[in-house]
């Protein structure tokens, strides 16, 4: 049985599926650098199942509003408590987006507040060496969304280890291409994807 | 025909037989009677320090019989066995019979605590108690039974029918690390989190890529600072050698999974890996969660391998000895999935678990003990018949010896009767 599982959230409200070739991506990124046994596709778990337990670390996005329902909250606050770790990337790159202010109330009444991550904390150097924080993405450089350079990730800590990971840089459209085409850049732009990955298979 | 002057010397010889005779038995009777005014009984456990001294002192106390209300404290059974090898018949009998025994350990876990491990009849009601109070009592469902508690002050005491054992720590533990080693993934993560979250002190070295591992603190294979190793895969087998010598040394191993399956460790490993059988259940039950895992069985590669957990006919977890320290082999894998899918409890229960394994796997670095002096008595009837031997029932110690009143004096006139009719028969017939 492969040890790890890419698995996306699905939620009641806004749109859970806006990234469809993040997932494949991040799964070619991993088993190109790592030898960590992923499995060659991923899944999409129900934020209300309890098989959300199944799959340690999920990845939620998306543009629209989100309302977590009543079996949503409880099944990700069990999930939280119990050692899980939600990534959320805002496909918005937008902090006056409907997205962000509405995810980031949802998380803050669920498992708490988010705060700035500091740019040596041990996930930014967990597998490859980010040593200026998060990496920016071509649409931050571009100067869509809120036109701004996120100089932090923000996060919920739980006894020292991040709980939840949000991401206002949009990571979603950095990341959403096929795998094939990484052979035309010449940085691999989904590395960091490999430092999430590794930071919660290990801490 | 013979005459009766022919007679007479024959008679002579039955009348000195007759007398010689009836002398040896007075002179046994005169020593067996002696014997028999040595006995000394005692009738209450209060007087045996009193008659103890007394028997001691007394040239004529060899046959004694100590009839006791309880069983006799360490001191006094000492005396009594002293005694006994000073040539004293030493017997003894008490109502007071139960088997008891106790033994109470410090825990190896982070959290403290002592395991009181008791012995008694099966149905016995067996209190527990230490010097502040009452601690627990126990119904025996069978011959052991242990208990937990936070800390013992003083000596341990447990009491069953009138009998009563006591013990204390003897020595306190040095928490040593605990060292991860394996891949990267779900199983490591949680037991680490489960062992940090117990207090154990981990250190992790998790293969990420060919050569290239994420570290947690800094894993030393020496049982100086490290007190188990927790071997979670295959990756652990490069340092299957130095993880040999730290076992033999005294540190403890867990192979768990198909960390076995590498030939480094097949020295030491408790058994071989069988194919991997999958859960029998379906969710994690509070009274039985481990059986919705999957798990591999191990087949006992020596004689030394003890079974501490079975499934389904096939062993899941055992554990053996090797050199100075211990290993144990967990079957199962993918243990996380209890943590995070179970019931209300599971991260407690798998915490827990996880902790008892390093603990019962861990080396016991012990340091002295303060609590020096105090007579302890850990299985008060077992050390008597060691002693004293076997009781005797108090009307089959010894009886004394009766002896009519006036039969000495019969005896006597008797034995002068015969020789002066021997006397007077050899005078008689002109014998000389």
């Amino acid at each position: 049985m492969s040890d790890f599982v890419f698995a996306t959230a699905r939620y009641e409200s806004g749109d859970w599926d806006s990234a469809p070739l993040v997932p494949p991506n991040i799964i070619d990124t991993i088993a190109r650098y790592t030898s960590i046994d992923v499995a060659p596709t991923g899944v999409v778990v129900p934020l209300s199942s309890p098989d959300l337990a199944r799959y340690p670390l999920v990845f939620l996005t998306g543009h629209l509003p989100v309302r977590f329902t009543k079996e949503e909250h409880e099944q990700l606050a069990q999930f939280i408590d119990r050692g899980g770790m939600l990534f959320v990337d805002d496909h918005n790159h937008d902090i006056d987006g409907a997205f962000h202010k509405t995810a980031s109330e949802e998380i803050r009444r669920t498992v708490g507040p988010l705060a700035d991550l500091p740019n040596d904390h041990p996930i930014y150097s967990a597998f490859f060496h980010f040593p200026d924080g998060p990496p920016n993405t071509g649409h931050e450089l571009n100067g869509w969304g809120d036109n701004l350079l996120h100089k932090h990730l923000l996060a919920v800590q739980r006894e020292g280890r991040i709980a939840v990971l949000y991401s206002n840089k949009d990571y979603s459209s950095e990341w959403g291409y096929h795998p094939d085409n990484k052979r035309f850049l010449a940085v691999d732009n989904t590395r960091f994807a490999v430092n999430i990955v590794v930071y919660a298979l290990t801490r | 025909m013979r005459s009766r002057v022919d007679s007479r010397p024959a008679l002579e010889w039955v009348l000195r037989a007759g007398s010689l005779a009836l002398l040896a038995w007075m002179i046994w009777l005169s020593t067996a009677a002696r014997r028999a005014a040595g006995e000394h009984r005692v009738s209450s456990s209060a007087t045996l320090g009193d008659s103890l001294a007394a028997w001691t002192l007394d040239p004529r106390a060899d046959s004694l019989h100590a009839a006791l209300d309880e069983l006799p404290r360490g001191e006094e059974r000492d005396w009594l066995a002293a005694l006994r090898r000073a040539g004293a018949t030493v017997t003894w009998s008490s109502p007071a019979s139960t088997p008891v025994a106790l033994a109470v350990e410090a825990l190896n876990d982070p959290a403290g605590g002592v395991r009181a491990s008791l012995a008694a009849p099966s149905g016995a009601l067996v209190v527990v108690s230490d010097s502040l109070g009452v601690l627990d009592t126990v119904v025996m469902a069978g011959p052991s039974a242990a208990l937990r508690a936070r800390a013992v002050l003083g000596g341990a005491r447990a009491s069953a029918g009138g009998a009563s054992a006591s013990a204390a720590l003897r020595d306190s533990l040095v928490q040593r690390g605990v060292a991860v080693i394996g891949r990267a993934g779900w199983e490591a993560k949680f037991v680490i989190a489960a062992l940090e979250e117990s207090g154990w002190k981990v250190s992790a070295r998790l293969a990420v890529a060919p050569d290239i591992f994420v570290r947690q603190g800094s894993v030393k294979l020496d049982t100086a600072s490290t007190g188990v190793v927790v071997a979670l895969d295959s990756t652990a087998a490069r340092d299957a050698r130095a993880i040999e010598r730290f076992v033999r040394s005294g540190g403890g191993l867990v192979l768990a999974g198909d960390a076995a399956r590498s030939a480094g460790f097949a020295r030491i490993a408790a058994g071989g890996v069988g194919t991997r059988v999958r859960s029998v259940a379906i969710s994690f039950s509070d009274s039985a969660p481990r059986r919705a895992l999957g798990f591999y069985p191990i087949s006992a590669r020596a004689d030394d391998v003890v079974p501490l957990e079975s499934r389904d006919g096939a062993m899941a977890v055992a554990a053996r000895r090797v050199g100075a320290g211990r290993v144990v082999q967990l079957g199962y894998d993918e243990t996380w999935r209890w943590r995070l899918q179970g019931g209300s409890t599971s991260p407690e229960a798998h915490r827990a678990w996880w902790s008892s394994v390093i603990g019962s796997a861990a080396y016991r670095a012990a340091r002295q003990s303060t609590l020096h002096g105090e007579t302890l008595d850990p299985a008060p009837l077992a050390a008597t018949f060691s002693a004293l031997g076997a009781p005797v029932a108090p009307e089959r110690a010894a009886p004394a010896l009766q002896v009519r009143p006036g039969l000495r004096w019969w005896m006597l006139l008797m034995l002068l009767a015969m020789l002066l009719a021997e006397w007077a028969s050899r005078r008689l017939r002109g014998a000389s």
